[in-house]
């Protein structure tokens, strides 16, 4: 798995690249609790996750979590058609915030 | 703090300077990347702080018998000057792990002033305390002649003293445990190279049925046996296992010249005795300190089921009957390293080995000396008793099956190598072709596929059971669907059944029958219990959770087989075709 964190001035857009698996998810998880830590609203850029299992889903419920319990926004953004598939197998689809891109999120003020 | 302490009676004032410089030392050794840069200048704020004209911190040698002076203050220079631990007065603060105050060293029978008169310092009064870590000894510091008022240090100097010393001895303790394991650190990122090349001299594992298959599991992380098999021209299959007299890094280095030189020679010297004499030559030439190499090579031809060994002083290769008798075949000669002059002008000695839709199976030490979870050895028996237990599987399920029981927990097993030569390879596949014993049953689809239980290693689980889904043209169900579900329950074995990663196997099979893709999934860990797979609630996130909600989603039927044999379970998954 890879990563790249963009710190904008109000927010962070964290893009996420390749396999979130049991391998990788412990990464993804503390990648996302630390941008999550810095109170802005964080965007997670999922065009290039190829493959996500249950570790990886949790990963993001955990860092959706905290950033509720911190009262920043916590946002997937371009969840491929296989992550979907996940989502909504966790149920999860209703849950979280998901848009099709940055701008659509940014125009719905998540 | 009590009030009859120095630092309470002399004053609010002093109390919160000394807490300051207390804290000043503490956050420097914290950030410090030098230590003895810190503890230098350490010593010098404590030197002044008590108005000492001069300061000098020893520390004991490991051997515990001298004192070194790491550094010093003032006006003599003493820096690396040693001193016998039990000796003069600062000796005697190491030795009684005590610290003292002397008013007058002239009326001190322990004062040594033989440094005095080297230097040309006049010494009258000493104050030191010792640096120490619970019962764990240091050294100490000691600071010479107070300036101004009577000259003469008082409890509330030995107090502050003391207190600092033991900030500072604990600040040593930790850059010295912190030094210890940088050094580990690099040795065993060392090691792990030296495995990853020891592992690329093992043959790479077969694609498809194969009459040989063979597995290694070093004790330690290099490992000092070996196994080797290559295809010759001629269609046969030169192969050999061998076991290098040791363990630790010079039996590993031994093992990747040995088995280098097998893989080049074993190409062009086809008759093992023969080859095993040039390999005894050249090992003879260069081995060291004693080592030896015990070895097995030999020539597997599958046109006449015919294994020609030559044997040095190895463990008996073990040959099994179809009918389920066995046969071992005792080493005639002695190892490899010995000595040139004992070995035959035309080589080891060799003999045919007829399999004839039997198998021969050949092991390190390592099998049959490793021991049972109960604690007794495996044995030649042990062996036999678990290829009869498992003998219509195939050849690489019967190795792991022999190994799988073997503790490999603690550090004292030895390096576990088997190797296997199976002249029914092609009646055991069942994959297309079948060849001329392929079974009259129509041929089921089926992927075999295992892997030591690593979250590294889903990867290569996913792509493989991907391509035979995908190759299959299988449009039953959404493909990542399958895959997600193999994946999780891999990750459940791991996690639950071995508890982390391990070397451990995990064995999938994918089928597709006509009512549906079978999916079958078997470890080597303790039993689980069968509640582990029931559904759990939603709002439970861990990875095993909602994994097991996943599988449950997606599959029709989970359920646990029987046991076979004495270890590990098989998880069953069906996934029902769907009528069109």
């Amino acid at each position: 798995m890879e990563h790249s964190i963009r710190d904008e001035a109000s927010a962070i857009v964290v893009e996420l690249a390749g396999d979130v698996d049991l391998e990788s998810s412990p990464s993804a998880r503390t990648i996302l609790l630390e941008c999550v830590g810095k109170g802005k609203s964080v965007y997670v850029d999922m065009a290039r996750v190829t493959y996500i299992d249950s570790s990886g889903v949790a990963s993001l419920v955990e860092s959706f979590q905290s950033a509720r319990a911190g009262g920043s926004g916590f946002t997937l953004i371009s969840v491929s058609e296989e992550v979907m598939r996940v989502i909504q197998l966790a149920r999860l689809d209703k849950i979280f915030t998901i848009h099709d891109n940055l701008d659509a999120a940014r125009q719905a003020g998540d | 703090m009590h009030g009859d302490t120095g630092i309470a009676t002399s004053g609010g004032e002093r109390l919160a300077e000394s807490l300051e410089l207390l804290a000043d030392m503490g956050r420097d050794f914290a950030r410090s990347l030098d230590i003895e840069v810190t503890l230098q200048s350490a010593l010098t704020r404590i030197t002044e702080y008590l108005g000492a004209e001069g300061g000098a911190l020893f520390l004991l040698e490991d051997d515990e018998t001298t004192l070194n002076c790491q550094c010093c203050v003032g006006a003599a220079n003493i820096t690396g000057l040693t001193l016998r631990s039990d000796h003069g007065i600062i000796g005697r603060c190491v030795q009684n792990n005590a610290g003292d105050i002397v008013r007058d060293v002239a009326s001190d029978p322990s004062f040594d002033g033989s440094v005095d008169t080297k230097t040309g310092f006049t010494t009258r009064s000493i104050l030191c305390a010792p640096l120490s870590v619970k019962a764990e000894r240091i050294g100490a510091i000691e600071l010479i002649n107070k300036h101004g008022g009577d000259g003469l240090f008082d409890d509330s100097d030995l107090t502050l003293l003391q207190v600092l010393c033991s900030s500072a001895a604990l600040a040593i303790l930790n850059a010295r445990m912190a030094s210890e394991l940088v050094e580990q650190e690099k040795t065993k990122r060392e090691l792990e190279l030296a495995a990853e090349i020891q592992r690329s001299l093992l043959p790479a594992e077969p694609i498809g049925p194969y009459p040989i298959w063979g597995l290694n599991i070093p004790a330690r992380t290099v490992s000092g046996d070996f196994y080797d098999f290559f295809e010759l021209d001629d269609g046969r299959i030169s192969f050999c296992l061998g076991d290098v007299s040791g363990k630790g890094i010079n039996a590993a280095m031994l093992m990747a010249k040995t088995a280098s030189l097998y893989h080049c020679l074993g190409k062009t010297e086809t008759r093992p005795g023969k080859l095993l004499a040039r390999l005894n030559e050249e090992i003879c030439d260069t081995a060291t300190r004693g080592m030896f190499v015990t070895l097995v090579g030999g020539i597997y031809d599958p046109k006449s089921m015919t294994a020609r060994i030559a044997n040095a002083g190895h463990e008996p290769p073990l040959k099994r009957t179809p009918e389920g008798l066995y046969e071992s075949f005792e080493a005639e000669a002695p190892p490899l390293g010995i000595a040139v002059a004992i070995i035959p002008e035309d080589g080891y000695p060799e003999f045919d080995i007829r399999l004839d839709g039997g198998a021969l199976y050949l092991f390190s030490d390592g099998v049959t000396e490793g021991k049972l979870a109960n604690g007794k050895m495996l044995g030649a028996d042990g062996v036999c008793k678990i290829l009869d237990e498992n003998s219509d599987m195939s050849l690489a399920k019967r190795l792991r099956s022999v190994v799988a029981g073997l503790d490999r927990g603690g550090d004292l097993h030895d390096d576990i190598t088997i190797l296997g030569i199976d002249s029914r390879t092609e009646e055991l596949s069942t994959g297309q072709g079948g060849g001329k014993y392929a079974p009259a049953a129509p041929i089921v689809p089926r992927l075999e596929y295992a892997i030591p239980a690593r979250a590294a290693r889903l990867r290569d689980v996913r792509h493989a059971v991907r391509r035979f889904l995908e190759d299959l043209g299988y449009d039953g169900t959404h493909v990542p669907d399958i895959v997600l579900i193999i994946d999780e329950a891999c990750q459940n074995i791991i996690r639950h059944g071995y508890g982390g990663d391990s070397d451990q196997w995990i064995e999938i099979e994918v089928a597709l029958e006509d009512f549906g893709l079978v999916i079958l999934l078997r470890d080597f860990a303790d039993p689980v219990d069968a509640a582990e797979i029931e559904p759990r609630d939603l709002d439970d996130v861990r990875p095993g959770g909602l994994g097991v909600h996943f599988m449950r989603e997606i599959m029709d039927e989970i359920s646990y087989l029987p046991r076979e044999g004495d270890y590990g379970n098989i998880l069953r998954m069906v996934k029902r075709a769907t009528e069109n």
